[in-house]
């Protein structure tokens, strides 16, 4: 029979149980989406990286047909692949390509998407299915491609992925792929031509194929355990230049880092909706037990054990609360974590990418319910606890006379009634008006956190395009003779620098890292913590804040570094801490550099003059706008716009929920006190501002406190999330902290208003006539 | 007739704020089997507290509770439990039907607790509610909601009805159609249950068989009426 009760209240009070049903679906369903998402993230791209046999090191320098069997006949090596890498880019139409030549593909193998799968014999070429995709070009077209001014026609014979190019960009400085105007493509080495041999090594022989070397080998092991004792015996070779785990690789590792950056908003954001989703849960079961006192005595005085009264009010919360669970658990997979996925692999190239599920998400729904078994437990024992005579006695607050007579004496007598009644009824009822306060702290914190990230995100491109990146175009150089270098000065301005990597002694370690060498006269600005610029001396070198932390370094101490691939160490002072929103290295100038002994070779030009991006230029590899890049990164701060919106969405959501159940179970509280005031003869009126007053003061408290906390919160995602390479600093306009105060503020009052509804609905004779 | 209830030196104490408040002090006195009793005081005499306390609901601060042998003021909270499911149906002033059950789900629900209740429709019928069985409490006046209370007590075929102010929110029409289904009640069952009506209402003594007069949380006398009137000959 109590089922039937239990079913009839749940219809009676429909508003309370959805919101118990909606709280738990919400916080479900957000921590379920964006652990899927990360998860989906995480396992799609092991899968893929297990199945196409990613390699697990890279090796540099120069490598014939012989090193390759030498290599392979080595202890702990499985296979071994052969890859030159074109140091240009190859220009298809307007848009740009990377070339590469293998001589097998057992390491990093193809996922072929259509076409055929990798061949020796093969005289076609493999094409990127990005690329092929968003320029429309299928299996059989022929393209036509011009390296360094070679021109060559060939047939695509295949549209492929490749697990080692998860996420690749046209170089260095461009952060977010475009996979509509860079792509990439493979061919056999037997299809390398004599032209681009002879682009390769300068030398023009007829029988080239004899002198292919390749700059790159993949190397597959059997096992990642054993990399270090690979690693020992290779790096005796004399043609290993560098040796990298594929770890290190740009495409793992920014792939990686992505992922990291998601872990951080799973911690922050799902902990936070999950918390004040429970936390709602709490306040409306205490206020269903609350309400229903009296029924608990008569089912006590009936001769209920308290037990069955217990479960009995388990059942309303723990039923819905399953429901909403696994609701919450499907849609969250289904509908956000197969999204975001998707939306990443915009960008990331991952094939059969979709969202997973582990056992936390499930442990996490069972914690969830856990907490709404407990919270109606500890309310419901409160009143079970107490004998069936005083249960049905009507509740009184617990009113501690001293403490409220002081207050009362010094401060009372210059208070309005409502101020009075409203600083009584707070006192009197700490543990409800905390809840409330920690819920709407919850939500002020999630709004400020999310405004904040937009502002963040603005600040770093102001930051970026505005104050470091001071040029029109980059042009980076390749392959240049001097003559080609001065024509291009003469015509484009002397405004170049060098990245060089090199390795630095820090305690026992030696650890990788590159110098920015810059002698761009403010092209390219190194700026100070506080965004200044920095005019560089020539009498040591600058390093990042950053890497500095990282490493316990400050000015003053001195740095032992060589350049990658040479043994000689140079000491060098650190005179200054610069910061880098992207790059954590090394800054000098030019004049240090040479005051090494070390020769200047620029790498990249800096230009505010027009440069026709699709022309080849001698002597130049690639050229960037900074248009372009500006674009690039727009593109992807929209993604993130989406995040913040979904975020704001559910703040404003959960906010709303906590201060309607705070206000409900404070009227239901006050219902007696309010029909009596109603009878003395207040106005509906007068008793409707004292009860908003009431939430509108926890309301601005909650404010006051949610915006500093607001602040850190977001300074951690920051930290956190972003890994050691970015340096981001939390960043919230003064428009964002006044857009969330009057959004919590407004919210509160608009909740309060409608709650007044209420009052009207007071019938004094039932209210007062039960409480007797 | 044999001795139901003995109460023995009962003293029951509440504690106010730093105050100790007696609302039974000392109170002795029996009552047997088959018995219609009435406990009459002013408010504040330690009516209800009485009551409650033989009803399983508070527990004593000091003396003895024996009712059918068994000494109910020594349970434990899971042998009261057990004696107000199984020995006792109380009647409330207010009711306290539940508002989200009908009529008969009301009644029924004693199936929960009780091993051998009786038919809820048939004790429906009794109380003159028949036609009502699938009403809500709030489509009912109150005589009739003390109606669903009493059907709701009888059910459980207890030994003891313990009746707070049956008649305190009803007029006195209605109150004495309640009254009568209470001694109705008492004299079934060969005259072996035991009904105790606590009120303030004096008149009310005049139909019982035995009176508990309380002032002060002290009993004052308790009388057995030789003759007791029936309903129809008080003037209320």
């Amino acid at each position: 029979m109590l089922k039937r009760k239990m079913l009839r209240d749940i219809r009676n009070n429909i508003s309370q149980y959805i919101t118990i049903f909606l709280m738990v679906l919400i916080g479900i369903f957000a921590y379920t989406g964006i652990k899927a998402y990360m998860l989906g993230m995480d396992k799609s791209a092991k899968i893929y990286y297990e199945e196409n046999n990613l390699q697990d090191m890279d090796l540099y320098g120069e490598f014939d047909d012989d090193d390759i069997e030498e290599i392979s006949k080595m202890k702990h090596v499985e296979n071994v692949s052969g890859k030159i890498s074109l140091p240009s880019l190859a220009s298809h139409k307007d848009n740009k390509l990377s070339i590469y030549y293998i001589n097998n593909n057992d390491v990093s193998k193809f996922y072929v998407i259509d076409g055929k799968k990798f061949d020796i014999d093969e005289k076609g070429l493999w094409l990127d299915s990005y690329y092929a995709d968003l320029n429309n070009i299928k299996v059989g077209d022929k393209i036509t491609i011009n390296y360094e001014g070679y021109e060559f026609k060939k047939k695509v014979v295949g549209l492929i992925d490749v697990p080692d190019l998860v996420y690749y960009v046209k170089d260095d400085s461009e952060v977010f792929p475009a996979h509509k105007s860079y792509g990439f493509v493979y061919m056999s080495v037997n299809a390398l031509d004599k032209e681009i041999f002879t682009k390769l090594s300068g030398k023009e022989l007829d029988d080239y194929e004899k002198y292919i070397r390749y700059s790159s080998l993949l190397i597959d092991l059997d096992s990642k355990d054993n990399r270090k004792t690979f690693k020992e015996k290779i790096i005796e070779l004399d043609n290993v230049n560098a040796c990298f785990n594929s770890e290190d690789l740009l495409s793992y590792d920014s792939y990686q880092r992505e992922m990291d950056e998601g872990k951080t908003y799973v911690g922050v954001f799902s902990g936070l909706f999950i918390f004040i989703a429970l936390l709602s849960v709490v306040t409306t079961m205490t206020r269903v037990v609350r309400k229903d006192r009296t029924i608990i005595g008569t089912l006590k005085a009936l001769g209920y054990s308290d037990i069955r009264i217990a479960i009995h009010y388990l059942s309303y919360g723990v039923f819905l609360s399953i429901i909403a669970a696994v609701i919450g658990i499907v849609l969250g997979y289904f509908l956000m974590g197969n999204f975001f996925v998707k939306m990443e692999m915009e960008y990331y190239v991952v094939p059969n990418p979709k969202a997973y599920i582990d056992s936390s998400t499930y442990l996490v729904a069972i914690l969830v319910i856990l907490g709404v078994v407990i919270a109606t437990l500890l309310s419901t024992y409160k009143v079970l606890i107490k004998n069936a005579a005083e249960t049905l006695r009507v509740e009184r607050p617990n009113v501690k006379t001293t403490k409220v007579n002081i207050i009362e004496r010094k401060l009372f007598k210059h208070l309005s009634f409502s101020s009075r009644w409203n600083i009584r009824d707070i006192l009197r009822s700490k543990a409800r008006t905390i809840m409330g306060l920690v819920g709407i702290v919850g939500c002020m914190i999630l709004l400020v956190a999310a405004t904040g990230m937009n502002d963040t995100m603005k600040n770093y491109l102001n930051l970026e395009f505005n104050i470091i990146n001071n040029y029109e175009y980059k042009l980076n150089l390749s392959n240049y003779g001097e003559d080609a270098l001065k024509e291009l000065k003469d015509k484009y301005g002397d405004n170049t620098s060098k990245s060089q990597l090199i390795e630095f002694k820090y305690n026992d370690d030696i650890i990788s890292n590159n110098i920015f060498v810059n002698d761009s006269n403010s092209s390219y600005r190194i700026v100070d913590s506080n965004d200044k610029e920095i005019k560089l001396k020539d009498d040591g070198i600058y390093i990042t804040r950053k890497l500095a932390d990282k490493y316990n370094l400050k000015v003053g101490d001195t740095i032992e570094w060589r350049i990658l691939g040479t043994n000689k160490y140079y000491i060098s002072p650190i005179i200054g801490l610069s910061k880098d929103p992207q790059n954590q290295n090394i800054v000098m100038t030019k004049e240090y550099y040479e005051s090494l002994d070390l020769e200047y070779i620029p790498d990249s030009l800096y230009t505010n003059k027009k440069v026709n991006v699709g022309k080849h230029i001698d002597g130049v590899g690639s050229i960037q706008s900074i248009d372009d890049i500006s674009k690039g990164i727009n593109n992807m701060l929209s993604t993130m716009m989406a995040m913040i919106f979904l975020i704001i969405f559910i703040a404003i959501l959960l906010g709303t929920v906590i201060i309607y159940n705070m206000g409900i179970l404070s009227f239901t509280e006050k219902n007696y006190q309010f029909a009596t005031l109603k009878v003395l003869g207040f106005s509906d009126k007068k008793i409707s501002k004292i009860f908003i007053e009431q939430n509108l003061w926890v309301a601005i408290l909650a404010i006051v406190i949610g915006l500093p906390l607001g602040y850190y919160t977001l300074s951690y995602i920051f930290y956190a999330a972003l890994g050691d390479a970015y340096d981001f600093e939390a960043y919230i306009s003064l428009l964002s902290y006044v857009l969330s105060a009057i959004g919590t503020f407004v919210m509160t009052m608009l909740v309060s208003i409608y709650l007044t509804r209420k009052i009207k609905k007071i019938d004094m004779v039932t209210s007062l006539k039960g409480n007797e | 007739m044999s001795e139901l209830i003995k109460f023995k030196d009962v003293t029951k104490t509440y504690e106010v704020g730093e105050k100790k408040f007696k609302a039974l002090d000392k109170c002795s006195f029996t009552i047997n089997k088959g018995e219609f009793v009435v406990i009459l005081g002013p408010s504040g005499a330690g009516k209800s507290t009485l009551l409650n306390l033989l009803g399983g609901m508070d527990t004593v601060t000091s003396g003895k509770i024996t009712v059918n042998d068994s000494i109910i003021s020594e349970y434990n909270n899971k042998e009261l439990t057990r004696y107000r499911a199984e020995n006792v149906g109380f009647i409330f002033q207010f009711y306290n039907i539940l508002p989200s059950l009908t009529v008969y789900e009301n009644v029924e629900l004693v199936k929960d607790i009780v091993k051998k209740p009786k038919n809820a429709k048939t004790v429906l019928k009794e109380v003159g509610l028949g036609e009502h069985l699938n009403k809500f409490p709030n489509q009912l006046s109150g005589g009739e909601q003390q109606r669903v209370a009493i059907a709701r007590a009888i059910a459980k075929d207890p030994d003891i009805i313990l009746a707070d102010e049956p008649t305190g929110a009803l007029d006195s029409k209605t109150g004495v159609e309640i009254l009568k289904l209470l001694k109705k009640q008492c004299d079934s069952n060969n005259g072996n249950n035991t009904v105790i009506i606590v009120t303030h209402n004096t008149l009310i003594a005049d139909i019982a068989d035995r009176v508990i007069r309380l002032k002060n949380g002290k009993v004052e006398s308790s009388t057995v009426n030789r003759k007791p009137k029936s309903i129809d000959e008080v003037k209320w």
